[in-house]
């Protein structure tokens, strides 16, 4: 009897050891492609599997495996972790879901206790995702709570408060897991809230460092507003960031500055709004910026995926750090020093002449939205926005779902109350027949157009490539579709039925390979019929 | 007494300046809601609010605004089932600028649009209009339904749909295919066999599309199975009626079209 105590107790304790996910383990997920261990995929925020079982030549048998329906409706725009034959998800607003992937039968089920009068201002409520970290699994909330959950039961182990969401503070983007921290951004800037990032300790929920995306008074950048408007700038963090182990950097993009659409109260560039910042993961020091959109009067924040990869440019080996921005252009820069090295438009944009030696974009004049409206391009909505690109380190090409689409740009009265709207304007697209979505991939070092695959709308879904040498992607009419990442020419699609608004991701379970995407209210996972 | 007076005249200019000064504010209220006005709504319910693709706004009485909260439901949360969007963000101010405009429109007199409805109704049986639109569930189904049509457009809209077709084509907000996309918008596709089919697009997405053909029958088809793709943007089924009508007959069809006003 004793015995079979101890052999339970060995078992457990290695069925433990097996799920710990330690930093290492996520440092070199590309040496487990079987997980999706962090947001991304990697560090780096490649978006690529490197598993090969389904590939070009057999793509077109890809079938519908299992789906799972989310409990709540809402928009689904979570991107999911797999660890060891576990994949959680979550479900709007702040639900985590732990699945069996062999059947998507769920394990276990956390639901935040989430306000009624829950503030989610200038977004919609949903939450793209949870991070994973030793045995506990993370998740912010839309009332801006940071939650630890036990990874095997879904028990809380601590739930902090991030910031007040009475305010207009919300969490809808995945926590990032680096070594003993974890990175959360925030959202607001709709409601003019003051942004910043913020490192957790994964143990306890200690608050280890604030980093404001706005600069205090004196401060380096302070200069860059007037007045008192830093106290209501926006900056978000509402998206996830990168990070390289080796610089010991993080990479995190900065939302818009508020008001949004009327930027007469904030004279000067809005440091660091629309910007990409790099710190020390240690103390959340800046070690560089670099503005993307100076004084952005269009709410083209710069909440994309930073993408890191190192390349020769002029015949000099770097390391680099790439983003195709909502202001429709892509940007490629040192990622050591931010030094700007080369900028091209992705996407139709009319408000820039180009972009100067130094990384400024020349605007032309009377770009600014007005009581009438102005039409530019692109759209508020941005050429690119949350939904993830792809790196595939075997064609070197950064692929990325555009949105072509142009608006007019109203600008009305700016008028701070807090925990309420602060935008002072809007817009009104031009949608329908008169926009256009497309997947383009771009040569990473230049962003170059190699090929492209037109879409029938903007598109709100991500991209994978994969070593199968496939490209996947989605679009707002349930299109899931696979393509040649070399070529561009579509191998397969499936109509799941309703808008996707989501990222793929890709995992395998006893060496049988799988793709996963959210689209309407449900989660489909695909592999390849036999 | 001297005194008295000029306190007397002080106390009459300052009211005659309360006066003119809320009457000056109203009328710059008015203004700050035209030019709000002309920037969101004016596409669609004209320039000055008599309306277009949108229903005029120069009426007394507004069914769905009938008082100021329901006037404010509407601004700030549109009317989707008729494909009205909900306006940008607006500060409290600029609603009530807005809504004093909207409101100052009824007070302006509209003529009545001339025509008798019973002759249109007439018309509209002769000219055989009921082969291509629905009227409270009568009818064909390759043109827009017209059961509300007298609630949701102008009068001059109507009668350019009736003359030129091709420059009063309906824009569609919500209906599927949705979002701003062409509706009634004639497709012709020939596939790869070199069958040719012609139709209105039901729906599409970026590898099929759903067509009515000219028989009303729905045909689906695989873009990759197609040869020629063939979007007619611009242009509309429906023929034009401008050397066919009177210029009275047009004025009772228009009349007709403006009382359906929904099935009874």
């Amino acid at each position: 009897m004793r015995n079979i105590y101890i052999l339970l107790l060995l078992g457990c304790l290695a069925t433990n050891a097996g799920a710990q996910i330690s930093y290492d383990r996520i440092r070199r997920s590309d040496t487990e492609p079987g997980n999706w261990l962090t947001y991304s995929g990697n560090y780096q925020s490649h978006r690529f599997s490197p598993l090969t079982e389904i590939n070009r030549q057999n793509v077109a048998r890809l079938k519908p495996a299992w789906v799972y329906q989310i409990r709540q409706p809402g928009l689904i725009e979570t991107s999911p972790i797999v660890v060891d034959g576990v994949m959680y998800i979550t479900e709007p607003p702040s639900t985590v879901t732990a699945l069996d992937v062999h059947t998507g039968r769920s394990l276990w089920t956390f639901t935040p206790t989430v306000p009624r009068d829950v503030k989610a201002l200038g977004f919609p409520p949903v939450n793209r995702g949870v991070a994973v970290l030793g045995d506990s699994v993370f998740v912010g909330t839309l009332d801006a709570h940071f939650i630890a959950l036990d990874a095997k039961s879904g028990a809380v182990r601590w739930n902090v408060v991030v910031a007040d969401n009475k305010l207009g503070y919300s969490i809808t983007s995945a926590p990032l897991a680096l070594d003993g921290k974890l990175i959360i951004g925030v959202a607001g800037a709709e409601a003019g809230i003051r942004g910043f990032i913020d490192a957790y300790e994964p143990e306890s929920g200690r608050r280890v460092w604030r980093t404001y995306t706005v600069p205090n008074p004196g401060e380096p950048g302070s200069e860059t507003w007037g007045g008192e408007s830093w106290k209501t700038g926006g900056g978000s963090t509402w998206l996830t960031g990168s990070f390289d182990p080796e610089l010991n950097l993080l990479y995190w993009g900065i939302g818009n500055p508020a008001p949004d659409w009327n930027g007469d109260e904030r004279p000067g560039d809005n440091l660091y709004t629309c910007s990409l910042l790099a710190l020390n993961p240690a103390d959340g020091k800046i070690k560089w910026h670099f503005q993307f959109t100076p004084h952005d009067v269009h709410d083209w924040d710069a909440n994309q995926i930073p993408v890191l990869f190192d390349a020769t440019i002029n015949g000099r080996s770097r390391k680099l750090v790439a983003m195709a921005n909502r202001n429709a252009f892509y940007y490629v820069l040192d990622r050591q020093t931010g030094e700007f090295l080369h900028a091209a438009p992705y996407a139709k944009q009319t408000w820039a002449d180009g972009i100067d030696p130094k990384g400024r974009p020349i605007v032309r004049r009377g770009v600014e939205p007005s009581t009438e409206g102005t039409l530019v391009y692109p759209s508020l909505q941005g050429a690119a926005n949350w939904f993830s690109p792809s790196y595939s380190p075997q064609t070197k090409l950064f692929y990325q779902a555009v949105r072509e689409m142009g608006s007019y740009y109203f600008k009305g009265e700016a008028e701070y109350t807090p925990g309420e709207y602060f935008m002072a304007g809007g817009e009104r697209a031009l949608n329908g027949d008169d926009a256009f979505g497309a997947v383009r991939a771009l040569e990473a070092t230049t962003g170059q157009l190699k090929w492209e695959f037109k879409i029938q709308s903007p598109p709100w879904a991500g991209v994978l490539s994969t070593a199968g040498g496939l490209l996947f992607g989605g679009t707002d009419e349930g299109n899931f579709f696979a393509l040649d990442a070399e070529t561009g020419k579509p191998l397969w699609d499936f109509q799941v039925g309703a808008a996707i608004r989501a990222n793929p991701v890709s995992f395998a379970i006893g060496g049988k390979q799988y793709v996963a995407i959210s689209g309407g209210n449900a989660l489909f996972v695909f592999a390849l019929n036999p | 007494m001297v005194t008295r007076r000029a306190a007397l005249c002080a106390g009459v200019l300052a009211v005659v300046f309360c006066i003119q000064a809320s009457a000056w504010a109203r009328q710059n209220t008015v203004e700050q809601g035209k030019k709000l006005f002309e920037g969101m709504c004016a596409r669609c319910h004209g320039f000055d609010g008599t309306g277009s693709e949108g229903p005029p706004l120069n009426r007394p009485n507004l069914e769905r605004a009938a008082d100021d909260r329901g006037l404010r439901d509407v601004i700030q949360n549109g009317i989707p089932a008729r494909g009205m969007p909900r306006t940008r963000q607006l500060s409290d101010n600029e609603l009530r600028y807005l809504m004093a405009y909207v409101r100052s429109l009824g007070r302006v007199a509209s003529t009545p649009h001339p025509g008798s409805a019973a002759n249109g109704s007439a018309t509209y049986n002769k000219l055989g209009c009921a082969s291509c639109h629905v009227i409270t569930g009568q009818g064909g189904t390759l043109g827009p339904e017209l059961t509300s049509i007298g609630t949701l457009r102008a009068p001059d809209h109507l009668k350019r749909a009736l003359t030129e077709p091709n420059s009063a084509l309906p824009r569609g907000l919500l209906t599927v295919p949705g979002r701003g996309y062409s509706e009634y918008l004639p497709v012709r596709v020939v596939t790869d066999d070199g069958r040719e089919v012609r139709g209105i697009r039901v729906n599409e997405d970026s590898f099929t599309i759903q067509l009515r053909d000219t028989s009303n029958k729905f045909q689906s088809f695989r873009k990759s199975d197609l040869r020629q793709l063939d979007k007619q943007f611009g242009t509309s089924l429906m023929p034009s009626y401008k050397d066919r009508l009177s210029a009275s007959e047009l004025d009772d069809l228009v009349a007709y079209l403006l009382s359906l006003r929904g099935a009874k």
